[in-house]
């Protein structure tokens, strides 16, 4: 049997698609060949494809400025007869002018891409250096947000909000009293085995990155903004960039983040996540000094005790 | 009064090609709208110059409205650019070049070449025509206010299936489109190895001519290795042999990377082909809630996928009936009236 009505139909192949995304993920955890494989499966192109074609932005790039760095004066002549031999007594006739300008051209040309990929490796250096990544996944993921803390969430926003998205949705405990109030509301979470009941339940959950998945917005898309959990794990620079881009998508709107204070952790969590997550407190000061008119809303939490509420006007 | 005369460029004009086929279409419209319509290019297959005119002929005659059909770079359109005349540009989306640079550089330069000329036209441009809000953004960012969304007009194979699978066949997954990088048949090929693990016997074919021979070479030599016997390369067909091959095919399946409309995934569900494919660029537009649409293209969420809708009947029959109702509101007439209405706007505004 098959959903007539559009918005059943809709909420089908949402859950179709968060089913296969999560079952995918089960099949890798269930079979470790099942990822050699798929790494296998890669690689093989890789090997067939020229450099640059499979990899990242950056390498292509790099393997373009190589390739083209190099000044061929040697042009080709063609196969036809007659026209060979003209083009052949050109060519030979420029080739001493433009062997002399070429070289110079090359030479310049192989200092800037050997000094591009010096630059190259040097940053590469700086980010092994600097631990970028180091730690990820060894902390405990950041729990959900309670029932009661998802109420205070959503009589801040009210019913009028508009448009709303949860970012680290998880399994839609805070999606769901907004769905439940008639509000157009989806959420995005990383982990797609974690959205999968919520979908089932009906909710708009999608696995996706959270921080990507706000990028996308288009400004004024949005009345609201809500962002839990993987917040926690932002160091400054990023949760400065969610700051601008919820402001955005809201335009004039409401963002809530939902952000425990790093003080209040223990020492295995302080440890492992050093330098990340910032407290309410700096989270207000960074929607101040953007323009938002900031509300530090108190909860019966004993973990997120404080949520910020920035208003822009 | 004297008809207004509406002179449409293009770069190339040839058989079986998307482009060529819309700026036809365009030319009967503007005709039955009464005005008067020539079309010219650079390149024109010998079948059509009695239909179409080399550009560089046009230089002594004189139009009351130019309109441009982008696409790529090309010296037609630096043409266009010196005319007095008010200009519409329809835009059809360009690959970004860097998808083609490691395979076909020069192809990336005449696509970083097209996306300069884009801007000196949009800035110059009156009026444009997009084929979807997706290629509308694109133009509005290189310059033009108004745009409006008309699609692209083709007209799907008449041929209706019942949307069950075939027994005793091997389960076939389809794709059209030309071999171009940006349609990442490489990704294709790695969905099908990775399902022939849970069902050996699946198949991909392949239909559609060749854009770059040397990732053609790479994508046989992959298929050979990972999937071999599992990947038919059909290369281009005929009408009847399309039809047939939608016929065929258990699921269409479109990982590309970027399109501009994707003509194939309307094709396949106006035949109740059920549609699959990774949300990037203007697919999620085009398909709305009428296929499966992935956020990640891994062969095995691929594969997953493809092994639900082929072995789901209820997601089957959704999916099928969706795609009909979608396939619908781009229906060759919906599509005319619409542009026929856009046309008379944009052409009424410029005279």
């Amino acid at each position: 049997m098959t959903h007539a009505n559009a918005a059943d139909s809709q909420a089908y192949i949402n859950r179709v698609r968060a089913e296969i995304e999560a079952e995918a993920e089960a099949r890798r955890r269930r079979d470790p060949e099942l990822e050699r494989r798929e790494r296998e499966i890669e690689r093989m192109w890789i090997e067939v494809a020229p450099p640059g074609a499979a990899g990242s932005q950056g390498e292509l790039l790099l393997d373009r400025a190589d390739r083209l760095a190099m000044i061929d004066v040697d042009v080709p002549l063609g196969s036809r007869p007659g026209i060979r031999q003209m083009k052949g007594v050109i060519r030979k006739g420029a080739y001493w002018y433009l062997r002399y300008v070429a070289d110079q051209v090359n030479a310049l040309n192989n200092i800037l891409t050997r000094l591009l990929r010096r630059f190259d490796e040097r940053i590469n250096a700086l980010e092994a250096a600097a631990g970028v990544g180091d730690g990820d996944g060894l902390a405990e993921s950041v729990p959900e947000p309670t029932d009661a803390v998802a109420d205070v969430v959503a009589s801040v926003l009210g019913s009028q909000v508009g448009r709303t998205m949860v970012l680290g949705c998880g399994s839609g405990v805070l999606v769901r009293p907004l769905h439940e109030a008639g509000i157009t509301v989806h959420g995005v979470d990383r982990d797609a085995l974690n959205i999968l009941p919520g979908v089932r339940d009906g909710l708009d959950l999608r696995a996706a990155e959270p921080a990507a998945h706000l990028a996308e917005a288009r400004p004024g898309e949005f009345g609201a903004v809500v962002a839990a959990g993987f917040v926690e794990d932002l160091g400054p620079t990023a949760a400065q960039r969610i700051v601008e881009q919820s402001i955005a998508a809201v335009g004039n709107g409401t963002v809530v983040i939902l952000a425990s204070d790093p003080g209040d952790r223990g020492v295995v969590e302080r440890e492992l996540r050093a330098g990340r997550g910032l407290s309410p407190a700096t989270w207000s000061y960074l929607f101040e000094r953007a323009g938002a008119t900031v509300d530090l809303v108190e909860t019966t939490d004993l973990r997120l005790r404080t949520l910020v509420v920035a208003r822009l006007v | 009064m004297n008809a207004v005369r509406v002179h449409q460029f293009t770069a190339a004009i040839g058989p079986r090609d998307a482009v060529s086929h819309h700026t036809f279409e365009v030319d009967t419209l503007l005709r039955d709208l009464g005005y008067e319509s020539e079309i010219f290019a650079q390149h024109v297959h010998p079948d059509l110059r009695d239909r179409v005119r080399d550009y560089r002929l046009h230089a002594d005659l004189e139009a009351d409205v130019v309109l441009y059909q982008a696409s790529t770079g090309s010296p037609v359109a630096d043409y266009v650019l010196t005319r007095t005349e008010p200009l519409i540009v329809n835009y059809h989306n360009l690959t970004p070049a860097e998808m083609f640079d490691p395979w076909e550089p020069h192809i990336g330069a005449e696509l970083d070449f097209g996306r300069r000329q884009l801007g000196r036209l949009a800035r110059k441009a009156s009026h444009g025509l997009a084929d979807s809000r997706f290629n509308a953004t694109e133009l509005e960012a290189a310059g033009l206010d108004d745009v409006v969304v008309a699609p692209v007009l083709f007209d799907p194979p008449r041929l209706r299936r019942s949307g069950t699978i075939d027994v005793g066949e091997p389960p076939t997954l389809l794709f059209v489109g030309r071999l171009s990088p940006n349609k990442c048949q490489e990704d294709l090929i790695a969905a099908t190895a990775a399902l022939r693990r849970w069902m050996p016997e699946a198949r991909l074919e392949l239909v559609g001519a060749t854009s770059s021979h040397r990732y053609e070479t790479a994508l046989r030599d992959y298929a050979q290795r990972v999937c071999p016997g599992g990947v038919a390369f059909a290369g281009s067909v005929s009408d009847v042999q399309l039809a047939d091959a939608y016929a065929h095919a258990d699921v269409f399946v479109c990982l590309s990377e970027h399109e501009g409309f994707c003509v194939p995934v309307i094709e396949a569900m106006a035949t109740g082909t059920p549609v699959v494919a990774f949300a990037a660029a203007v697919l999620p537009e085009t398909i709305g809630t009428a296929g499966v649409l992935l956020d990640n293209k891994s062969p095995t969420n691929v594969a997953v996928a493809l092994q639900r809708v082929l072995t789901d009947r209820e997601l089957r029959a959704q999916l099928v009936e969706n795609g009909r109702r979608r396939a619908a509101t781009f229906s060759p007439e919906r599509n005319r009236s619409v542009m026929r209405e856009a046309l008379r706007r944009v052409v009424e505004d410029c005279v």
